[in-house]
């Protein structure tokens, strides 16, 4: 691999944060600020797209920044890793910043500057995070990064989102003090922290208790924004901020700069080699093995949408960090791979959800009963995504997923457990989608199945606040809590003396009683059909198709999409294997 | 041109005295003295600065006699950075001071023979004439203090006289434990004389104890930090804004120079046990300093806790004695009095827009002072220590020091400290930006003029300024660590 | 032990002034004679320095003289620059206490607490 000095990486790193002045110039004018928005990301996937047949090549485009602290220079090096990530975030911050101008116009939201700066100061720094070149200069990213989005979390300004707010930081900058822990140890231990394919040779040979204790800061840093468990509750929480900064930085971007780091660590801080020797590989696997399977469960349960797809990406993001933690080639090129699958179709998901926000002001699974009269394409490109979620062929998650199994039947041993965990996995992915999708689809307001695993009462008895009135209807999950306390009665049934829920649902089947709580549902019963094409506006019914079809493009055409391509370089990089 | 050093302290001393003369004839006369003043004291800092760059170290003999007898001025690049921060904070302090108040003249003069007290702490080789500059120092600065119109100011301004005084007259009777045993009070002599006598005396113990004792009073490290709350909440912006930049700074500059050039690490080698006190209490003051900065409501309380908790980290950098903790904590030390003058003046300015100095005044604050607010934001996330700030610089090396030497506590806390900073930050943040505004009819009730007190332009500026500052003295740092690792390294053989 | 005494006693007594003048700093409630005791507290140490710098038969350090063993000066112009400072932090102190007194109508530690919480 030859280094070449180049303007570009700087360039790529500079245009957003330039794009935050001409943003905030604009602010009295929204059309020129929106323009803006969008020149910049054109901009920045411009010249990350013209870094892409370089790296192909094997050539790195490389800027100097000079030494910051003694011994380390920051530079920003566009390698194939850092462009499997700088690319994937430019070209859905390009779709992302349409459908925020439909969103955000949509809902008519206040401070639209100030999200629109910060949102180009966080893929600003998501660029920079995925350039830099050694742990310093990621770590510099890293915190601006936080910094960035904090602003995007609180930005309804309630008290929920400032509560929200003040948790994501507390959890991010406690994984960033791990990090710089981590870092400095590494520094000590070897005089190095440059990112170097295969690993700093140094950390094989140095004593193994301070290498494992390396790693475990750096992976738990890391595994802050990667939302491993347990430090995962911050991700939920967030979901307060407007769908897209949801979508982009909590799917894509934030979350995958924690992935990221961790794939850092693992292929080029410490290789897959020491890795494996350490034995800290298979520890790796198993928190995330964990994850993958308590956060399926966790979702099933959530009667919030966006809570619903939180807990999915939870689970999701753990895939990577499998495939990271397993160490074979094919589980690396799976893990990999799963960054931009995973992203496209994820993003397609939370686009779904903000536009059925905008367009109807439903929040709640349970209130969206036949919603898909009226957002067909919405839905349907909802379908796609929850397909590909499960794994099934033709959409991204197979491919990526096909590679995971064959990689983890590979590393021999313990190898199967976690192949049956991915297998487990998708199909609570499918008992989470699919009830969803088939709701939408097959069902109206009036004639709904109940859910029972949302509604059910952990640990049986109802309870009831003292002092207050039974309420009279039956789909009202709290959105916010985890522990749904409420009292599930159906509409229509008064056989209220029973706690079981087939005593009270003799039918399983919700019959329409004209005096239900129309009121709770605010007045949407029946869905109305739009023309076609008029579901929504086009600003953010196009990228919703759009991330579909990419979704659809990588499983179909994986080695034509260029991020396969650069996988393989990564992984042969690394093991000197190429699959 | 070794007489620049002696000039450094003199000259601030001579025009302290033309305010008071000339303000009976001139109304002005106090503002422009002392800035003209300060201009020349920052050109001879220049000059100075150009004459080490030539000679390496510069010193000079006080009356011509030689030291070890006289009296020795010595200044090497540490020192030159130091004193041109004094002069130029108190420009900054002069030009944001302009338009808020109708300060009389012996406010300049005040604040002119604190500049040259200062500048003598920080040129001086000689351990009893630091005695007499930080006694300079502290006069001026109760007087500074006292200087506001408020009672409550008195009151902190007497506390603050009767513990720095108790504190320096510790240090005085340090000095003369050293005095006694070894008969020489030049620095440099009196490090080869205490190895001479040797390190366990008693006496010599005492003297070091005593000495940190009175410095750390002076530096505020806890439980000797009592005074400060009081006197940075009670004295006005603009005296605020100068003596948290540098008067502990001053103090803390003091313990690296009696630490290093006088016991030098044989001592610590010798004796662990004082150093590892020295380590204890600045550990626990970068601790409680940050838990209780977290307790307060009134926004300057809050940042004097701060203080407390930052001067901390640079003491345990220099006591952990090694070579990148000590350089982190000398970056730290200029950095902090960058971020923490920057932080005041944009505290002074929100103020005026808040009409008050409490958290909750800050509500909502962002959309009414939208330049304070940003330059607030940065700088708070500076001295969290976000890098690539400053603030990221000094503590990057701290830790690694820490760690270098094997003191994995200190490397914790240290670390850890960057949460406890955002603990109490992110809650002014958060209430500047993401809180709707109380009412704002309390202003409307005022003299009848405009409905909105306006900030002057030369508070939105200096924030401004200090806190793009704070960002990029944190990419230059290095320029900084490479001209003072052979001063460090110096001491450390 | 009466010996050490009997020719150290000058440290006794230093030891001593230091003792009841940081006492009185720290109990009085009175200003003023908190004052008094940082003024008993300091001249403790200079009593120290200026024994620590004396010789039994010395004489004045003028060597064209000549004689016994010369006492060196450098103690006694340290302690009178420290006299020096001392009296200039009285009058600032002083000087406090008068404003005090006339803001507040109080000299007593605990009243002058009780005012400022109530204010």
């Amino acid at each position: 691999m030859t280094d070449i000095a180049s303007l570009r990486p700087l360039a790529a790193v500079m245009i957003p944060f330039v794009g935050i002045f001409a943003i905030i110039a604009a602010r009295s004018r929204p059309n020129i600020r929106e323009a803006a928005t969008i020149l910049t990301a054109l901009s920045t996937l411009a010249v990350i797209g013209s870094l892409v047949p370089a790296v192909l090549n094997g050539t790195v485009h490389v800027f100097r920044l000079g030494v910051f602290v003694p011994g380390i220079e920051i530079a920003l090096r566009a390698d194939a890793l850092g462009m499997l990530f700088a690319l994937l975030a430019s070209l859905l911050w390009l779709i992302t910043s349409f459908y925020s101008i439909g969103y955000m116009r949509g809902l008519d939201e206040h401070a639209q500057t100030r999200y629109f700066a910060s949102f180009a100061a966080s893929v600003g720094t998501a660029v920079g995070v995925a350039f830099a070149s050694n742990l310093i200069a990621l770590y510099i990213f890293y915190e601006l990064l936080t910094v960035a989005t904090y602003p995007l979390v609180t930005h309804d300004e309630t008290q929920t989102a400032r509560r929200a707010g003040r948790k994501y930081l507390a959890y991010t900058f406690g994984g960033g003090i791990a990090v710089l822990t981590g870092t400095a140890i590494v520094f000590w231990t070897t005089g190095s922290v440059t990112f170097t394919a295969g690993g700093i040779a140094a950390l094989g040979t140095t004593d193994p208790v301070i290498a494992r204790a390396g790693f475990a800061l750096l992976a738990g840093g890391f595994g802050v924004k990667a939302a491993l468990i347990p430090v995962h509750s911050w991700l939920p929480d967030a979901m307060v901020a407007p769908t897209p900064v949801s979508g982009l930085l909590h799917a894509v971007a934030v979350v995958k700069s924690g992935v990221f780091g961790i794939a850092r660590t693992v292929l080029d801080v410490y290789g897959p080699a020491t890795v494996g020797d350490l034995g800290v590989g298979i520890v790796l696997a198993t928190v995330a093995g964990a994850t993958i399977l308590i956060a399926s469960i966790i979702a099933l349960r959530q009667d919030n949408l966006k809570r619903r797809l939180a807990y999915s990406t939870i689970s999701q993001l753990s895939y990577i960090v499998l495939g990271l933690g397993l160490l074979s080639p094919a589980a690396l090129i799976g893990g990999l791979l799963h960054i931009p699958a995973h992203a496209f179709m994820k993003l397609t998901l939370f686009f779904c959800a903000g536009a059925i926000h905008v367009e109807t002001h439903t929040d709640n699974i349970s209130e969206m009963a036949g919603i898909g009269r009226r957002m067909p394409l919405t839905m349907a490109a909802f379908g796609v995504a929850a397909l590909g979620m499960a794994g099934l062929p033709l959409v991204a998650g197979f491919v990526s997923k096909w590679y995971l199994l064959i990689g983890s039947v590979e590393s021999g041993g313990v190898g199967g457990v976690f192949a049956l965990v991915l297998l487990t996995s998708g199909i609570l992915n499918i008992g989470y989608f699919w009830p969803v999708v088939y709701q939408a689809f097959f069902e109206t307001q009036n004639n709904a199945d109940s859910k029972p695993v949302i509604e059910f009462n952990m640990g049986g008895r109802t309870a009831r606040t003292d002092g207050g009135t039974e309420s009279e209807n039956s789909m009202t999950a709290s959105p916010v809590s985890e522990s749904n306390t409420n009292q599930p009665e159906s509409p229509g049934s008064h056989a209220g003396s029973s706690n079981y829920a087939v005593d009270r649902h003799p039918s399983d089947h919700h019959a329409e009683s004209a005096d239900d709580a129309s009121s709770h549902m605010e007045g949407t019963r029946a869905w109305k059909e739009p023309a076609l094409g008029n579901e929504s506006t086009w600003f953010m019914l196009g990228p919703i198709a759009i991330a579909a079809f990419g979704a659809i493009l990588i499983g179909i055409l994986p080695a034509e999409m260029i991020f396969l391509r650069l996988i393989n370089i990564i992984v042969a990089g690394v093991t000197g294997v190429s699959l | 041109m070794s007489e620049t050093l002696a000039l450094l302290v003199a000259l601030p001393v001579l025009t302290a005295l033309v305010p008071v003369v000339l303000g009976r004839i001139w109304q002005r006369a106090g503002w422009t003295v002392a800035f003209v003043g300060t201009v020349l004291h920052l050109a001879l800092v220049v000059q100075l600065a150009r004459a080490i760059r030539v000679e390496g170290t510069v010193s000079y003999a006080v009356g011509n006699f030689a030291p070890p007898i006289g009296i020795e001025l010595v200044g090497d690049w540490i020192s030159a950075t130091l004193v041109g921060l004094v002069s130029i904070i108190t420009l900054i302090v002069l030009i944001f001071e302009r338009d808020r108040n109708d300060s009389s003249d012996a406010f300049y003069s005040e604040l002119l023979l604190l500049t040259a007290g200062l500048s003598g702490i920080f040129v001086t080789g000689d351990l009893f004439n630091l005695y007499v500059f930080l006694e300079i120092t502290g006069l001026a600065t109760y007087a500074l203090v006292a200087t506001n119109p408020s009672p409550r100011a008195a009151v902190a301004s007497l506390k603050y006289l009767l513990v720095g005084t108790i504190g320096a007259s510790l240090y005085l009777l340090g000095v003369g434990y050293l005095y006694i045993s070894t008969g020489t009070l030049n620095m440099a002599d009196l490090s080869q004389q205490l190895a001479e006598v040797g390190y366990t005396s008693p006496l010599i113990l005492t003297g070091f104890v005593l000495i940190m004792i009175g410095l750390g009073v002076k530096t505020a490290l806890f439980p000797l930090h009592t005074w400060q709350p009081d006197a940075y909440t009670e004295s006005s912006d603009s005296v605020t804004v100068h003596i948290a930049a540098l008067v502990s700074t001053a103090a803390a500059y003091a313990i690296f120079r009696v630490t290093f050039a006088v016991f030098t690490p044989s001592f610590a080698s010798a004796v662990p046990v004082a150093l590892d006190a020295l380590t204890i209490a600045a550990l626990l003051s970068i601790i409680l300093g940050s838990v209780f900065a977290i307790m307060q409501t009134n926004l300057k309380r809050m940042l004097a806790y701060s203080s407390v908790s930052q001067f901390g980290l640079v003491i345990v950098g220099v006591s952990v004695i090694n070579e990148t903790a000590l350089v982190g904590s000398l970056v730290h030390l200029v950095g902090h009095a960058v971020m923490k003058a920057g932080l005041f003046i944009a505290i002074g300015g929100l103020s005026i827009v808040a009409g008050g100095y409490e958290l909750e005044d800050m509500r909502g604050i962002a959309q009414r002072a939208p330049i304070l607010s940003a330059g607030f934001a940065v700088l708070a996330f500076a001295l969290v220590g976000v890098p690539p700030a400053v603030g990221f610089v000094g503590k990057w090396n701290i830790v690694l020091g820490a760690i270098n030497s094997g003191d994995w506590i200190v490397a914790v806390v240290v670390v850890t400290s960057t949460l406890l900073t955002l603990a109490y930050f992110a809650r002014v943040i958060e209430r500047m930006y993401f809180n709707s505004p109380i009412n704002i009819d309390q202003t409307a009730a005022t003299d009848g003029g405009q409905a909105r007190p306006s900030v002057p332009f030369q508070t939105r500026a200096l924030v401004s300024i200090l806190a793009f500052a704070s960002v990029s003295f944190g990419l230059v740092a290095i320029q900084f660590i490479a001209a003072i690792t052979p001063i460090v390294g110096g001491y450390l053989t | 032990m009466l010996e050490l005494i009997g020719t150290h006693y000058s440290y006794f007594a230093y030891v001593a002034l230091v003792g009841i003048g940081l006492y009185a700093v720290i109990e009085s409630s009175n200003l003023v004679k908190k004052l008094i005791g940082l003024n008993i507290f300091q001249v403790g140490i200079f009593l120290f320095f200026i024994t620590g710098g004396y010789i039994t038969g010395g004489v004045p350090p003028r060597v064209a003289e000549g004689g016994g063993p010369y006492v060196s000066p450098l103690p006694q112009v340290l302690i009178l620059t420290a006299i020096v400072v001392g009296v200039s932090l009285t009058a600032v102190g002083l000087a406090l206490i008068v404003r005090i007194y006339e803001e507040y109508g109080t000299l007593d530690e605990k009243v002058l607490s009780e005012a400022q919480i109530n204010e």
